[in-house]
């Protein structure tokens, strides 16, 4: 049995955000930011491994329990669901997911069904069945805003974190559909069997969460 | 014609090492079942879809695997095997006195998603007592799912026991719609601490307020049950935990026996004690079960019922265990077979085989082929040794 613990975190921008944070918990990240070649960086003065993977191998790396953390956004956990703890808001990564439309459209004002294109194919149905509208989904791998543009949909479901790209492109934000922040996710089985090193663990974070905020505030 | 000869997605062929897991383990259970007096029972493969609707099943339709019968009436393969026993007990063993002891080794079929690695097909072995209600019965079942990862020999593991009635107890002192109860258990069983706030933030504080709050984190030893209490105050399940702890510690039984309160999953379904057992290596529980109540009145018949199902192939693959290797082939002459089949039968099983070669050069040959060390020929004449 490994006394270790490893965590898996999203490549990218949620990578530099959470290194910054285990930095302020006295990490010693310089394998992680210097990573080479190497797949798995062992942090020297923790007993914690960290792999980097893409956001939705985090969750399947979590939910199989190969990994015993994970930080991930919640765009992803809405996405792809799964069966994890989500213990913690990083608060970091925020953004949030909106249904946007061609400027000026009038997108409840009719009866025809409406066509939806987004990345997020299942948060987009989750909200218009929330909502008891039947629509048509297509999914769409790169830019979204391509797709009410050539007139292949009525709008669509993105993330949208300063409305710029959107606004270029003639569409406008209409609605909310989701508020989207980095969370720490903890695999089911590791949380009872390595109970005191992960509540530590999340103590520590929250600790430097709190420190954060305080300090930004006092700046 | 492009024909499929490949297993279906979610199926697989299972080829020794794995086989010999699964019987190692289905062979541990049932021994220890039938010891505890439990009969088995098996149940058809196939049953009416609506059989899991009038249990109230908790499995989504979507993940019932659905045949359509000669009459257009819809059937699954059986998603679980606690809801036809209830339904055995209610009607085909309506006369027989309760508590009734039953035990099941069969497989459920369940439909995970696409690409997950998941198998439609569980192997599971579980155990149903129907018909005993109140402590000494749950305590006995809690036993036996320690015996029952005990004997399968996968260590370490613990069994984590809740109880449905404490989360609804702190529920109901808050004023909450039934959908703000379902989000919070939500919350709670996905130990979404942040969420679970946001939920709280909105209801007049209080004991009940700070329990649920603390909920998530309320898992471990016995010493939870004490920081439970402080925090909601007297509470009858938490006693009935604890006096159900006391009576395990002193059979024994403490040391694998820890708790969770924010054990808060399938709650139409479980009435009291509920229970997990988890193990090093396999990322999920590999035993669940509780206390079902109600779940056998809905066929008719009263009887207050607990049980659990272990999950073979996930103990299974905690296990090492090694497919024995080829080590004697046995090439035997006319006249020879009896005494070929006594050397063939006195070996342990997997580590010797016949022959079915005519000349000692192909027997050679085959042994070779096979990796085998050693030829054993047995001839009229006598026996003799060869080195491969």
């Amino acid at each position: 049995m490994s006394d270790r613990l490893k965590i898996a975190l999203t490549k990218g921008r949620l990578q530099d955000r959470s290194v910054a944070l285990f930095e302020r918990m006295g990490l010693d990240c310089t394998p992680v930011k210097d990573p080479g070649r190497r797949l798995i960086h062992q942090i020297a003065n923790y007993p914690l491994d960290v792999v980097l993977a893409k956001a939705p191998d985090v969750i399947t790396y979590v939910q199989h329990g190969v990994c015993d953390l994970g930080v991930v956004g919640k765009d992803t956990i809405l996405e792809k669901g799964g069966a994890f703890y989500e213990v913690l808001d990083l608060g970091f990564g925020r953004c949030r997911f909106a249904l946007a439309t061609r400027r000026g459209s009038d997108f409840y004002g009719t009866y025809k069904t409406r066509r939806i294109a987004s990345k997020y194919p299942e948060v987009t149905r989750a909200f218009f069945e929330r909502k008891g509208m039947d629509v048509e989904i297509i999914r769409i791998e790169g830019s979204v805003e391509l797709a009410p543009i050539l007139g292949l949909a009525d709008a669509i479901v993105d993330i949208v974190e300063t409305g710029a790209t959107l606004r270029e492109n003639g569409l406008e934000p209409i609605e909310d559909v989701a508020q989207v922040s980095a969370r720490l996710i903890v695999n089911t089985a590791s949380m009872k069997l390595h109970k005191a090193q992960i509540l530590d663990w999340i103590g520590r974070c929250q600790q430097a969460l709190a420190g954060g905020t305080e300090r930004e505030k006092g700046g | 014609m492009d024909l499929h000869i490949t297993p279906p997605e979610g199926t697989r062929d299972r080829l020794f090492a794995e086989c010999l897991e699964r019987r190692q383990v289905q062979a541990a259970l049932v021994e220890l079942f039938r010891r505890r007096g439990y009969a088995e029972v098996i149940t058809p493969e196939m049953e009416y879809y609506d059989l899991f609707v009038r249990a109230g099943s908790p499995l989504p339709q979507q993940a019932m695997l659905k045949v359509i019968d000669r009459s257009g009436r819809i059937l699954v393969m059986r998603p679980d095997s606690t809801a036809p026993i209830a339904r055995v007990a209610a009607t085909k063993l309506k006369g027989l006195p309760l508590p009734q002891r039953l035990y099941y080794d069969q497989a459920v079929f369940r439909l995970g998603d696409a690409h997950d690695g998941g198998s439609t097909e569980t192997a599971q072995c579980g155990v149903e007592l129907i018909g005993a209600v109140g402590r000494k019965a749950d305590v006995e079942m809690v036993a036996l799912a320690v015996d029952a990862l005990h004997r399968c020999g996968v260590e370490p593991f613990h069994i984590e026991v809740g109880h449905a009635d404490f989360f609804r107890t702190l529920a109901a002192r808050l004023e909450l719609s039934a959908e703000g109860v379902e989000q919070m258990r939500a919350c709670i069983e996905g130990k979404n601490y942040a969420a679970l706030n946001d939920l709280l933030a909105g209801v007049a504080p209080g004991s009940a307020r700070d329990a649920l709050a603390r909920l998530p984190y309320l898992f471990g030893g016995v010493e939870v049950l004490e920081q439970a209490a402080q925090l909601a105050g007297p509470c009858k399940s938490l006693d009935y935990l604890a006096q159900l702890y006391e009576e395990l510690d002193e059979a024994g039984y403490g040391r694998w026996v820890r708790f969770d309160l924010g054990l808060v999953h399938q709650m139409d379904y479980y009435t009291g004690v509920v229970f997990r057992g988890y193990v090093q290596g396999a990322g999920r529980p590999v035993l669940s079960g509780g206390r079902y109540d109600k779940l056998v009145e809905r066929f008719g018949r009263r009887a207050e019922a607990t049980g659990f199902a272990v999950d073979v192939d996930a103990v299974g693959s905690c296990l090492e265990v090694e497919p024995p290797r080829l080590e004697t082939v046995i090439h035997y002459g006319q006249g020879a077979l009896y005494q070929a089949l006594q050397e063939l039968d006195s070996c342990p099983p997997g580590t010797c085989e016949l022959s079915p070669c005519r000349t000692l050069n192909s027997t050679l040959n085959l042994a070779r082929e096979k990796g085998a060390g050693r030829v054993l020929v047995l001839e009229k004449t006598g026996r003799r040794w060869l080195e491969v």
